[in-house]
């Protein structure tokens, strides 16, 4: 089924080992190198965001996992097994960014061919099926030809079919350019969904403010290279930065609390720049000595765009990067 | 399902669903029912003195004019399994249909066997339900039957599935309107070179007979199109020394020349999985 909680099966010895991983995978065309050395590793369960600018080697990568293109060199493993191996496609559900299905079958044709092939048995289609157009928001128009749908509804359709057969993993690329903002708050949530009954999301969109709200993990590539790989939290993480919600300081303009100077921002909150972690007590003990009332400290936060942006106009590396995939397939 | 079986399922539901098989059963009948008026003519036929021709020599008439028919039959096959296997992987790599099949457990090779099956079946059952209805309506209508009339069908149909078989190796790499074009230059090609060898082996041309067969090993269309044609042709139209007409057979194909037309077709399947397999998409 595709809906609810249900857990995804995994066989015993693969539950330690990476959703995706890949060891200096590489893709020539010709003289055009579209991939250099990608090596990574996406953990089980999680959803992982793979972002980077157009041409950045993201569809490439997308299309060497599933076994569309060949690699010209490196290595790689789709839940345990090599690139391309057809016990493995059978636990995988994608949405191609350039989505196209058979224009004169109906929407529930089109599944059912899916359903053929993913090598389903016979007697859970129907239910597959209906599961999957009432997931999408498609199940008053089943018996439609996909030739009258809008590029929204094919988008649909095309998400349906990847989640038909409650895929150990879901490959979906740029999973919501056509759609409407119902329709991206929907693939969200469905999104949620799969991170909820185990399954592992590999997620490939330029929405970066959509991608930060459902992906545990992120890589950023430019180049056809890894430019950093790292926890969302840690990706977006201001380590230089320390927010302050305090009251009981008469002061107008900025603040100074020993070696720290903090600026005033909305309701309260205080922002204090260029300060180390360690030092965030000191801060605070200086606050409360000057008579300061302080209800809350957060460490400071960049928007997933901001550090994207960074990374790509040659800032450093994220904090927290880990390069290199862990070990073992 | 086998996943081979899946494929030629959805090819033959698409030729359906894009009315491919309605405009065929449409026009069908109207070409039998032109030919069967044409035939129907053919039995009247007088000489210039108004004398009117012998049941023989009507006969030989309608022989001839049967092969011409054949002719015309085996040209539509022929452009018709181009036309449907020029688009089978191309238009399908184009479009981008295939990136969400092909990430399915599905091999390459059942890609394309699944393909070729979905064509070939319909063209094969086309040529024996078509060719056997227009035979039945001749011969109702004139009361000649050819001498070995499931045998000329098969040898259409075989050379039809030679021309599907090389058009698909051509569709895994080039755009459909390169290999329909490819494959109807390659037909035409084999048919003038055919004619060359008969013309060859009659004048004793030993070159022109030597490049005839050298072009019909290395492509078998005509070759099992002269097999229809000794097929259809009578022995008193034989005796008569038509073996200059372009439309003519002196011989029938050995047997070693069908193995090795089925060879070749197997061989040109195996080389299109092979190429198929090796694309990038």
């Amino acid at each position: 089924m595709i809906k609810g909680e249900r857990q995804t099966p995994t066989f015993p010895e693969e539950r330690d080992t990476p959703a995706i991983r890949t060891l200096d995978l590489a893709k020539r065309y010709g003289k055009i190198t579209a991939l250099s050395g990608l090596s990574m590793s996406v953990p089980r369960g999680e959803v992982f965001g793979f972002l980077g600018p157009n041409g950045a080697g993201k569809t490439t990568a997308v299309k060497l996992l599933l076994g569309l293109a060949r690699p010209t060199g490196g290595e790689g493993w789709v839940l345990s097994a090599p690139l391309g191996d057809l016990q493995a496609r059978r636990r995988v559900g994608y949405l191609p960014e350039l989505f196209r299905y058979q224009e004169w079958l109906t929407a529930r044709e089109v599944l059912a061919l899916h359903c053929s092939l993913a090598r389903m048995p016979r007697r859970v289609w129907a239910d597959e099926i209906t599961a999957a157009l009432r997931l999408v928001g498609l199940d008053a128009r089943g018996d439609s030809r996909v030739s009258t749908f809008s590029k929204g509804m094919q988008q649909r359709l095309g998400l349906g079919v990847a989640l038909l057969g409650s895929p150990d993993l879901v490959v979906l690329d740029e999973p919501t350019s056509a759609l409407d903002p119902v329709g991206r708050v929907e693939v969200r949530e469905i999104i949620h969904g799969l991170k909820r009954r185990g399954a592992t999301v590999f997620l490939n969109s330029h929405l970066l403010t959509e991608v930060e709200q459902v992906v545990d993990r992120v890589a950023v590539i430019d180049r056809g290279q890894v430019l950093a790989l790292s926890s969302i939290a840690d990706f977006t993480a201001d380590t230089q930065t320390v927010k302050v919600r305090l009251t009981g300081l008469a002061t107008s303009g900025s603040l100074e609390a020993g070696a720290f100077t903090l600026r005033p921002q909305m309701e309260g909150w205080w922002i204090a720049r260029g300060i180390a972690r360690e030092a965030v007590p000191d801060l605070v003990a200086s606050l409360v000595g000057m008579g300061a009332r302080v209800y809350a400290v957060e460490p400071g936060h960049h928007t997933l765009e901001e550090r994207f942006l960074y990374l790509l106009k040659g800032g450093e590396h994220a904090s927290g990067t880990d390069y290199r995939p862990a070990d073992g397939v | 399902m086998p996943p081979v079986l899946t494929i030629a399922r959805l090819t033959v539901f698409e030729a359906i669903r894009r009315r491919v098989v309605l405009t065929v059963f449409i026009l069908t009948p109207l070409v039998i029912g032109l030919t069967a008026w044409g035939f129907s003519k053919l039995t009247h036929l007088s000489h210039n003195d108004g004398t009117p021709f012998s049941p023989d020599e009507a006969r030989l008439r309608i022989a001839a004019f049967l092969i011409l028919i054949a002719f015309m039959f085996s040209v539509v096959m022929a452009i018709g399994a181009s036309f449907l296997a020029a688009p089978a992987l191309a238009i399908d790599i184009e479009s981008g249909l295939l990136l969400a099949i092909l990430p399915r457990p599905i091999r390459r090779a059942e890609m394309v066997l699944g393909k070729w099956l979905g064509l070939a079946i319909p063209l094969v059952g086309y040529a024996f339900v078509a060719g056997g209805i227009e035979l039945a309506v001749i011969q109702a209508v004139t009361g000649y039957l050819p001498p070995h009339p499931a045998q000329a069908i098969s040898y259409i149909a075989a050379q039809s599935l030679v021309l599907l078989t090389i058009t698909l190796l051509a569709s895994t790499r080039l755009a459909p309107m390169a290999s329909g074009i490819i494959v109807v230059v390659l037909f035409g090609a084999g048919w003038i070179i055919g004619i060359a060898q008969t013309v060859g082996a009659t004048y004793n041309n030993h070159a022109l007979a030597n490049a005839g067969t050298a072009f019909s090993l290395a492509f078998p269309s005509d070759g099992l199109w002269r097999g229809a044609v000794s097929a259809l042709e009578p022995a008193a139209l034989l005796a008569e020394g038509v073996q200059f007409d372009p439309l003519a057979a002196v011989s029938s194909p050995t047997t070693a020349y069908l193995i090795w037309a089925a060879l070749w077709a197997a061989g040109v399947l195996s080389w299109a999985i092979h190429s198929f397999s090796r694309r990038d998409l």
